[in-house]
């Protein structure tokens, strides 16, 4: 077995069935071996949103992280991004904090050093403390709104001071760190009162990329679109708390949607990023049903139709290796990519029982696309050699697949609805016809 | 406030500093966190990683299996990996979690020894020490492991990881480790490097060749190195005078009058701004702490301080 690895078939997936996904493709299950996808997962500050970044998604908010050294270790390459420029500070941990918890008497002193060090020499005071806590704290069972209202008490001054829990341990849990820190962001709202004209999008920490949807919504009558990171003040972020409804585009933000229901009586509508045309436009006439508006998908469903049609035309027996870093579900891209008759050779991705839908159907249509996971030790062996891809989709995938060219579609600014279907399909089709 | 990082980040860990020493032997190396140690590591501290596949992975320990000390399932999916991947040793890095629950690491060591028949290495480093710390630790635990008698190695360099030396460091091989013997040169090439070699119980020299490019540039006035220990002897050993200023280990056999060991952000910005210092050498992420020095600052890239390599 030594020298090779694990992977299987999306068939024999099918066939084991929901309940019996081999172990070496779910997260959990043994040693995690450190693949580029689980980096950027683990590694907050080298890639995308972790828990660091997302913390800061408030604007006029600073960090705190109040942790052992090593946790904060890798924040200096987000702290060297402008936008990240004096958010970053640290209160770092030693033994005897470990064992007498003595570091959260300290955290209230330090919290007040940072806001006036910020608001004396750098003349920005923060309207928002976060304080990132670690596993540590997570194992000592600290109570951390405790601890923020000893901060916000010491401040004195209105600032917010709410908890950030950077946990780890907790990935597969109920409330894993990403939901959290969602919930813990859209916290911070206060009852207002309800504007009809405005809706929020909530979902990433970048933006959704001016598209389509918010076209619908504009034209619908509604005049206030906001989302966490378009927003440049700290009081624009507190007008999220009027809107109408949620459109929530991200499974990871559903926990902070149902709280700002039952807390501001928001409700919210949940909407899908799939790369399958016909069901793009079901998704968009139920949300029509569903919020009463006439939608008119027409001319961006044939857009997306002809980018389709386009790369198919030029490049019909096109095959593809599809990673876990990319702004899609890579079984769901795999599966409409599949419907369109494009072949999927391999995917690199955890697989997880609420992907099982996207499998099942997949296995009809592409039996033999091999699935490995990143996370499995085995991943050390990978050999590309054995793979007839023509591309490679994601930023992960561009590592075990060095020699063919790649589309990492991993950008912060997040693709969705046709618009999304119709620019991945024209950078697929550019980027094979440079290498032609 | 101590304790408290306003303008620098965090430096590399005592865990970083062990994997850098064990990184490319040939072993399975464990870090027993939930993922986001390895992260830091494998993403951030290990240029290697890029470049070079090794077999560093992540226990992958959840909030359960700390809470009810799950070391058998830790010794299992260890066991597990080791039927899948060839090791010629398994390493068990310490981070806060294990120190948090206070592991039993000569207990896990024996576990895993009995049901791999591989050596184990166990490190307790903890996450809160510095990389020359974690670098120490794993020679100790390689010389301990892996030494024997009669060895016919001629040189090794000991401490010449990316961590201090960024893409001037120098790899040992797992045989190096086996066959350093009586008449070994042995040359010490950081704080960690000392360290090894104090260990080793052999004569060694104190060298850093990352050092020798800066001794042209370096004009005459009073001048301080905030390096590496190693680093400021040497360009002491060249004629330089300087006093050395080290966030890292400064060894009695280095120290001299007017040498510091500083912890705390506002002990360099007291000693770049009253020391009267009229150069400072020093990686360039320090420059923020010394906002209105008059002199020349010389800048020396520390991957352990910046990650500049």
């Amino acid at each position: 077995m030594a020298g090779k690895a694990v992977r299987y078939t999306v068939s024999e997936i099918a066939k084991l069935g929901k309940d019996n996904i081999p172990p070496e493709l779910l997260s959990g299950h043994g040693l995690v071996y450190s693949s580029p996808a689980t980096l950027a997962y683990n590694s907050p500050g080298a890639e995308g949103f972790g828990v660091k970044r997302a913390g800061l998604a408030v604007p006029e908010s600073v960090m705190l992280i109040v942790s052992p050294g090593c946790c904060g270790r890798n924040t200096s390459i987000v702290s060297s991004m402008p936008q990240y420029k004096d958010r970053f500070f640290y209160l770092m941990m030693d033994e005897t904090d470990l064992v007498t918890g003595r570091h959260l008497k300290r955290i209230p002193e330090a919290v007040c050093e940072v806001v006036s060090f910020l608001d004396g020499q750098k003349g920005r005071k923060p309207k928002v403390v976060m304080i990132c806590i670690t596993c540590v704290d997570a194992l000592l069972g600290t109570d951390m709104e405790r601890v923020c209202m000893a901060c916000e008490n010491a401040l004195g001054d209105g600032t917010r001071v709410r908890p950030c829990y950077m946990y780890a341990l907790t990935r597969e849990g109920r409330r894993p760190p990403m939901v959290h820190v969602r919930q813990t962001l859209y916290s911070l709202l206060e009852p207002l009162e309800k504007d009809p004209k405005s809706v929020n999008i909530i979902g990433n920490f970048a933006p959704l990329e001016d598209g389509e949807l918010q076209r619908y919504l504009t034209k619908a009558g509604v005049k206030h679109i906001r989302q966490i990171a378009t927003g440049s003040t700290y009081e624009e972020f507190l007008r999220m708390a009027s809107a109408n409804f949620n459109i929530v585009t991200n499974p990871e933000a559903r926990a902070s949607a149902h709280d700002m229901s039952q807390r501001l009586g928001i409700p919210y509508i949940e909407l899908t990023r799939i790369h399958d045309v016909e069901r793009t436009s079901l998704m968009y006439r139920s949300l029509a049903n569903a919020v009463g508006i006439e939608i008119d998908t027409s001319a961006e469903e044939a857009e997306a139709m002809a980018a389709v049609n386009s790369l198919k035309e030029q490049f019909p027996d096109l095959t593809f290796n599809i990673g876990e870093c990319i702004n899609a579900d890579p079984f769901e891209l795999a599966l409409s990519l599949s419907r369109y008759g494009f072949k999927v050779d391999e995917i690199y991705a955890t697989l997880a029982p609420e992907k099982f839908k996207y499998v099942a159907k997949l296995s009809e249509l592409s039996p033999d696309t091999k699935v490995f996971c990143n996370m499995d030790p085995t991943m050390l062996y990978y050999d590309v050699s054995a793979s007839r891809a023509h591309i490679s989709l994601g930023k992960d995938a561009a590592y075990y697949c060095p020699d063919i060219p790649n589309v990492a579609w991993n950008s912060d600014i997040q693709p969705f609805g046709f618009q999304g279907i119709r620019d991945l399909m024209n950078k697929i089709t550019k980027t094979m016809k440079e290498v032609r | 406030m101590k304790g408290l990082r306003k303008v620098l980040t965090p430096f590399a860990p005592d865990q970083s500093g062990a994997v850098s020493v064990l990184y490319g032997l040939g072993g399975m190396t464990v870090i027993i966190d939930a993922g986001g140690c390895t992260g830091n590591i494998c993403g951030f501290d290990e240029p290697r990683w890029h470049d070079v596949r090794s077999a560093v992975f992540s226990a992958g320990l959840r909030d359960m299996d700390a809470i009810l000390g799950r070391d058998k399932l830790l010794v299992s999916k260890i066991a597990k990996a080791c039927e899948k991947i060839d090791a010629s040793f398994v390493a068990l890095i310490g981070t806060p979690v294990p120190a948090t629950i206070a592991t039993d690491y000569k207990a896990l060591k024996r576990m895993i020894e009995n049901e791999t028949s591989i050596p184990v290495l166990a490190i307790p480093t903890d996450g809160m020490q510095l990389y020359d710390e974690g670098e120490a630790r794993a020679y100790k635990a390689l010389f301990e492991t892996f030494s024997a008698d009669g060895g016919t190695l001629e040189k090794i360099t000991l401490g010449k990881t990316p961590l201090t030396f960024g893409d001037g460091y120098e790899d040992n091989t797992l045989d190096d480790y086996k066959n350093i013997g009586e008449n070994t040169k042995i040359t010490a090439c950081s704080a960690s490097g000392i360290e090894a070699a104090k260990l080793l119980g052999k004569p060694y020299e104190i060298f850093s060749s990352a050092a020798l490019e800066f001794a042209d540039k370096i004009p005459s006035g009073k001048v301080l190195v905030c390096h590496d220990e190693v680093f400021g002897k040497t360009l002491r050993d060249k004629g330089i005078k300087c006093d050395i200023a080290t966030f890292f280990t400064l060894h009695d056999e280095i120290r001299e009058d007017g040498d510091r060991k500083i912890t705390e952000e506002d002990e360099f910005t007291d000693l770049a701004m009253n020391g009267s210092y009229d150069v400072i050498v020093a990686d360039e992420c320090l420059k923020p702490l010394a906002e209105g020095f008059k002199g020349q600052w010389i800048d020396a890239p520390f991957f352990a301080l910046s990650g500049r390599r």
